[in-house]
C-alpha cells in the first residue's frame, strides 16, 4: 500500500460539461485498496431562503440518508451493509460535502448506489418526516439538551452573525424545519446542485479511467450559476455583549469571540495561525490558555483559541475539512468551570487576551510555534480522506497545497509580523461572551457588579500566580446592563 | 487473571518473534515484529507504507478494572492525567516543549482494561519521543501541589461529561448489573471519589509503583520505521526499567440470579432511553461466544436489521438503535440501546428488543444474513486501517486484551467459523431472564 501523504499530489483537472460550464475535479491517485470520494457543492446554510433555515442541510440529508428513484432508503442500507460503507453529508455555510470510503473490491457496486443517491434522489415523504425529526432532535436534544460546550459555540456564531446569511445554525431552526416541504427540497436541489458549483474529489486506488466516468455522470446536472462569493459584513458589536443561556447544569461553559477579516490565503492568515498555536492550539496542553487556566490553576479541563470554524471540537483532535468560508471569527473556548470560579475564569481569559495583544508573542515562543506548525501540519493530512478534503479547500481558497502553503509561508514569517497581525485583528472589546449556566441571573449580577472574585486554591501556589490573581480578580469588564441578556435554553434554535 | 503480563516473557534473553503475514489471508494485513525485553516489556513494531509519520501507542495494562479498593474509583484515569506532570529531567514545561518541537499530536485515554498514551510525529523524532516517554514511565515526579491542581482538571472533565445523559445511564447500568466486580463503576469514577482525589497523593505514588512497570506495558510503534532500529532504541531507553511484583485481585462477579431494572429521572428535557443488557462473556480469541454475540449485535440491531427498519424507518418511533458488545478482559455486558421519541412508547420498544433477542434463541438465522454481517465486519476492519495512528490505535485495543496482534487474526478467523447453529446456541446461553438488566431514562417518570 502506498500513500503519497507528504507530496503535493493533488491533480487538479477541469472538465467540460455538455453545456460548456466547468465543473472541477480533484484527483489524488494512489495504490491504496481504499477509494475515497468527496463530492462538494458550493452551497450551504448561507443559501437557505428566509423562513426555510435548514433547507440546505435537509436537502443534503435527503440525498445521503434517503431513498433514490429506484430504491428505498431501506434497500440502500441493505446494499451498503455488506460493504461496510455509508455516505456522509456535511453542510456548512458555503459548502455541502458528500463523503464516503469504500474498499476497491466494492467500488463498482458502491459507486452505482452513490451516483444514484446524488443524481436521482427519491424525495419520499417518509424520508423527509424521519430526517426532519432527526434534525429537530439534534437541535433540541443533542445540542441544546446534552452538550453545553457545542451549544455555547453555536450560539456565539448565531449572535455574531445575527441578521446575516450566517446567522442560524447549519441545521436550521425548529420553526423553519417544520415548514419545509418536498417542493422546497426539489427547488433547492435544482437550483444549487449544479455543475458550476461542483467539485468532484476522488483519492486512493481507483482505476485510471474512473475520474472521467465521474465527470461524465455528473455532467447530467444543470450548468447553473456560479456560487456567490460576496457576503455582507456582520453587524458591528458594541462593548461586551453577554448572552447567558440558562439551563440546569453543574457548571458554566463559555465561548467568547468576534469576527475577523482574515481567511486562509490572506496575508494575515499564517500570522494568526501562529498566534493560535501559541495561544490555544486545539486539544493540546502546550497552548498558553491551557497552561494558565488548567495546568497552573486547575480551573477546568481545557482552554483553546480558534481562527476558523471548528465544530464538534470536543469529539475531534483535528478539524474536519470542507468547512471553508469567506468570513471567520476569532474564538476562545473555555471548557466548563465550577460556578464559584466562573467569574474569575472569564476575567482570566480577558487578562490573557489583553496581555497577548499588548505584549505579543515572545520571540522564543514564536520560533517554537513556527517549528511546531511546520511539522504538525503534516499530521492533518494523515489519511487520504483528509488529504483530499484539504486539496478541495485549497482550490476554494486559491491557495497552494495546504502543507506547502503553511511550511513555505512560515519560513518567511517574522515575530514582528505576527504581533502586528495580533494587534490588527484581536481585541478585548466589541465582542460576544456566551455562557451556558444555571442561575443565570446570579451570574449576570456578579459580572455586572465587577466586584472582586478572589480565587481560592486547594494547594499552595507560587507567589507570582497569587500576585497575578490579585490583578485578575479585580479585572474590570465594565459591562453595561443593556449588554447582558439571559436566554432560556428552550428558546435557542427555535426560530 | 491478568493474562497479558504472564504471556511470552523470557527472563534469560530477549526473544524476537517476527511474523510475516500474507495480506490476503490475515485480517491484520501488516507484517509486524514482536519483541520481548528481559524486563518483561513488550514491543510491537508495525512498518507501514504511510511515509514519514510514526505513531507510538504505549499500552499500560491497567484501567478502572484494577480499582479494587473502596474510594478509589476513577483513579486509573486520574493517574493518566498525572503522567503529564513531568519528571526531574523533563519537567512538564520541557516535556511539552519537546512535543511542540516535534510537531507531535499527543494524548492519552483510559478504559476499563487499559490506559493508552499515544503520540504521532515525524520519523526523525523517534528517538527523542521514545527517550522522553521512557523517562516519564520510569521517573515520574510531581509535587503534592501539582497533584491537587490536576485533581481539579479531572473534576472539570466530569463536569463536561455530565451534560449528557449517557454518562448517567452508563453509571446506573453498571451499578445495577454488577455486585462485586470493578466493572460496577465507570472509568470516570464516582463523583464523591473524584471530589476526594486531591487527598490521595500517597496512594497515587503507590499506584505508580504497582502498575507502571514493564510487565504491565506494551509499546506499539507503527509507521515509517525499521523494526531493528526501534528495538535498539527501546532497549537503550527502556531496558533498564525495573520489573514489579504487584498483581491486583479483581473480585469475581457472582452469578446473577434474577432480572434487574433501574430508572434514571433526568433533570432537564431530553428524549427517553431504554437500555436492555445481558451478562455476556469475556473477550476470547479461542471460544466463539463473544464473536457470536458480536454477530447478533449486527444481525439484530444494525441499520440493515429488521428491527431498525421497523422502528427507525417505518414507524419512526425510535431515532437511535444500537447494540454494544465490547471486548473486555472479564465477563461484561451485551447491551441494546434505543432512544425513543415518545415516553409512552418506552415499554413497547423494550418489549420489541426483548422479542428480537428471544427470536435468536428460537430460530436459526438465515445463512445469507450471517454472510452479510461477516462481510461487513471484514470490510469495516479494512477501512479502519487508513493511517499509521489508526493502525496503532486498533492494535492498542487488541493488545490490551491478549498482548499480541495475532489475536486480531484469531478473532477474525472465529468470525468466519461461526455458524447459524452457534448463534442460536449462544443466544440460548446468554439471553436468559436471570442475566438481564434493564435501565431506562426519561425527563419524567416512566409509564
Amino acid at each position: 500500500m502506498r500513500a503519497a501523504m507528504w507530496l503535493p499530489a493533488a491533480l487538479l483537472l477541469a472538465g467540460c460539461s455538455r453545456e460548456g460550464e466547468r465543473m472541477r475535479v480533484v484527483e489524488i491517485p494512489g495504490a491504496s485498496p481504499l477509494v475515497t470520494f468527496r463530492i462538494v457543492f458550493l452551497t450551504g446554510a448561507a443559501s437557505d431562503p428566509e423562513g426555510r433555515e435548514g433547507l440546505a442541510n435537509l436537502t443534503a440529508a435527503m440525498l445521503a440518508q434517503g431513498g433514490t428513484r429506484r430504491m428505498s432508503y431501506q434497500q440502500i442500507l441493505d446494499a451498503m451493509f455488506p460493504m461496510a460503507t455509508t455516505v456522509n453529508s456535511q453542510v456548512a455555510k458555503e459548502m455541502t460535502t458528500f463523503s464516503a470510503v469504500t474498499h476497491v473490491d466494492n467500488l463498482e457496486r458502491f459507486y452505482t448506489l452513490f451516483r444514484e443517491m446524488l443524481l436521482e434522489p427519491g424525495w419520499r415523504e417518509e424520508d423527509l418526516k424521519r430526517l426532519r425529526d432527526q434534525t429537530v432532535n439534534f437541535l433540541r436534544v443533542t445540542l441544546r439538551g446534552n452538550n453545553e460546550e457545542e451549544l455555547a459555540k453555536e450560539v456565539l456564531y448565531n449572535e455574531i452573525y445575527r441578521g446575516h446569511p450566517y446567522g442560524h445554525h447549519n441545521a436550521g431552526t425548529v420553526a423553519a424545519l417544520e415548514r419545509i416541504t418536498t417542493e422546497d427540497l426539489k427547488r433547492f436541489y435544482a437550483g444549487h446542485y449544479t455543475q458550476s458549483r461542483l467539485i468532484l474529489g476522488i483519492a486512493g486506488g481507483y482505476p485510471k479511467e474512473f475520474a472521467e466516468r465521474l465527470k461524465r455522470d455528473f455532467s447530467r446536472l444543470p450548468a447553473g450559476e456560479p456560487a456567490r462569493a460576496d457576503r455582507p459584513a456582520p453587524q458591528p458589536v458594541q462593548g461586551i455583549q453577554v448572552r447567558l443561556i440558562e439551563k440546569q447544569t453543574r457548571s458554566v461553559a463559555y465561548s467568547i469571540g468576534f469576527p475577523i477579516q482574515v481567511k486562509r490565503g490572506d496575508p494575515d492568515y499564517l500570522p494568526l495561525l501562529v498566534m493560535q498555536a501559541y495561544f490555544g492550539q486545539h486539544r493540546t496542553s502546550g497552548g498558553r490558555l491551557f497552561r494558565r487556566m488548567r495546568a497552573e490553576r486547575g480551573l477546568n479541563y481545557g482552554d483553546y483559541a480558534y481562527i476558523e470554524y471548528f465544530p464538534r471540537g470536543m469529539f475531534r483532535f483535528e478539524p474536519d475539512p470542507n468547512l471553508a468560508r469567506p468570513q471567520q471569527i476569532f474564538q476562545i473556548w473555555i471548557r466548563p468551570v465550577e460556578p464559584e470560579t466562573a467569574h474569575f475564569a472569564l476575567r482570566l481569559a480577558f487578562y490573557e487576551l489583553d496581555k497577548l495583544i499588548r505584549e505579543g508573542i515572545p520571540p522564543a515562543e514564536f520560533d517554537q510555534a513556527r517549528r511546531y506548525l511546520t511539522k504538525y501540519v503534516n499530521l492533518l493530512i494523515k489519511t487520504k480522506d483528509a488529504e483530499l478534503g484539504y486539496a478541495i479547500d485549497s482550490l476554494y481558497y486559491g491557495t497552494p497545497e495546504y502543507t506547502r502553503y503553511v511550511r513555505e509561508g512560515l519560513e518567511k514569517l517574522t515575530v514582528e509580523q505576527v504581533n502586528a497581525a495580533i494587534r490588527r485583528h484581536l481585541r478585548t472589546r466589541d465582542l460576544y461572551v456566551v455562557a451556558v449556566t444555571a442561575k443565570a441571573g446570579e451570574l449576570a449580577g456578579r459580572l455586572l457588579s465587577d466586584a472582586p472574585s478572589p480565587m481560592r486554591y486547594n494547594a499552595p501556589k507560587p507567589p507570582e500566580i497569587l500576585e497575578e490573581d490579585k490583578i485578575v480578580a479585580a479585572w474590570k469588564l465594565g459591562l453595561a446592563p443593556e449588554w447582558v441578556q439571559v436566554i432560556p435554553v428552550e428558546q435557542v434554535f427555535e426560530k | 487473571m491478568l493474562k497479558p503480563v504472564l504471556l511470552g516473557v523470557c527472563a534469560c534473553a530477549a526473544v524476537a518473534l517476527a511474523l510475516a503475514a500474507k495480506s490476503s489471508e490475515k485480517a491484520f494485513p501488516y507484517a509486524y515484529d514482536q519483541y520481548d525485553l528481559a524486563n518483561g516489556l513488550r514491543l510491537i513494531t508495525v512498518p507501514t507504507d504511510f511515509p514519514n509519520v510514526v505513531a507510538v501507542h504505549i499500552v499500560v495494562h491497567v484501567g478502572s478494572r484494577n480499582e479494587v479498593e473502596p474510594g478509589k474509583s476513577g483513579f486509573a484515569h486520574f493517574f493518566e492525567h498525572m503522567m503529564f506532570r513531568g519528571t526531574k529531567r523533563f519537567p512538564k514545561e520541557k516535556y511539552e516543549a519537546v512535543l511542540r518541537e516535534a510537531g507531535a499530536a499527543s494524548n492519552a485515554y483510559t478504559a476499563d482494561d487499559r490506559t493508552v498514551y499515544h503520540t504521532t510525529f515525524s520519523k526523525e523524532d523517534l528517538e527523542t519521543i521514545l527517550e522522553m516517554e521512557a523517562d516519564r514511565f520510569q521517573n515520574l515526579d510531581y509535587s503534592p501541589e501539582a497533584f491537587r491542581t490536576e485533581a481539579l482538571a479531572v473534576l472539570g472533565e466530569y463536569n463536561k461529561n455530565a451534560a449528557s445523559p449517557m454518562m448517567k445511564l452508563h453509571e446506573r447500568l453498571r451499578e445495577t448489573a454488577f455486585d462485586r466486580h470493578t466493572y460496577r463503576h465507570t472509568t470516570m469514577g464516582f463523583l464523591k471519589d473524584i471530589q476526594d482525589m486531591p487527598n490521595q497523593y500517597a496512594y497515587s505514588r503507590q499506584f505508580f509503583d504497582r502498575y507502571y512497570r514493564p510487565e504491565y506495558t506494551t509499546i506499539i510503534v507503527a509507521g515509517d520505521v525499521r523494526p531493528e532500529e526501534v528495538r535498539r532504541l527501546v532497549e537503550k531507553h527502556w531496558g533498564g526499567w525495573k520489573r514489579g511484583a504487584y498483581e491486583a485481585k479483581i473480585p469475581a462477579e457472582p452469578p446473577q440470579r434474577a432480572p434487574r431494572s433501574a430508572h434514571v429521572e433526568w433533570h432537564s428535557p431530553t428524549l427517553p432511553w431504554v437500555w436492555v443488557a445481558y451478562k455476556g462473556p469475556a473477550y476470547s480469541d479461542t471460544e466463539r461466544d463473544q464473536v457470536a454475540l458480536d454477530l447478533i449485535s449486527f444481525l439484530g440491531f444494525s441499520e440493515s436489521s429488521p428491527l431498525y427498519k421497523k422502528l427507525v424507518l417505518e414507524e419512526q418511533s425510535v431515532d437511535v438503535l444500537e447494540a454494544s458488545n465490547p471486548d473486555q478482559i472479564d465477563p461484561y455486558l451485551f447491551t441494546v440501546m434505543a432512544r425513543v421519541k415518545k415516553v409512552e412508547d418506552v415499554p413497547r420498544i423494550r418489549d420489541e428488543i426483548l422479542a428480537t433477542l428471544a427470536a435468536f434463541r428460537e430460530t436459526p438465522v438465515a445463512p445469507e444474513r450471517l454472510e452479510a454481517v461477516k462481510n461487513h465486519l471484514r470490510y469495516e476492519f479494512a477501512l479502519r486501517l487508513d493511517n499509521s495512528a489508526a493502525i496503532a490505535d486498533t492494535l492498542a485495543h487488541y493488545v490490551s486484551l491478549r498482548r499480541t496482534p495475532e489475536t486480531v487474526n484469531r478473532v477474525y478467523d472465529l468470525y468466519r467459523q461461526v455458524t447459524a447453529r452457534d448463534v442460536q446456541e449462544i443466544a440460548r446461553k446468554y439471553f436468559v431472564d436471570s442475566g438481564r438488566t434493564i435501565v431506562t431514562l426519561s425527563a419524567g417518570r416512566p409509564q
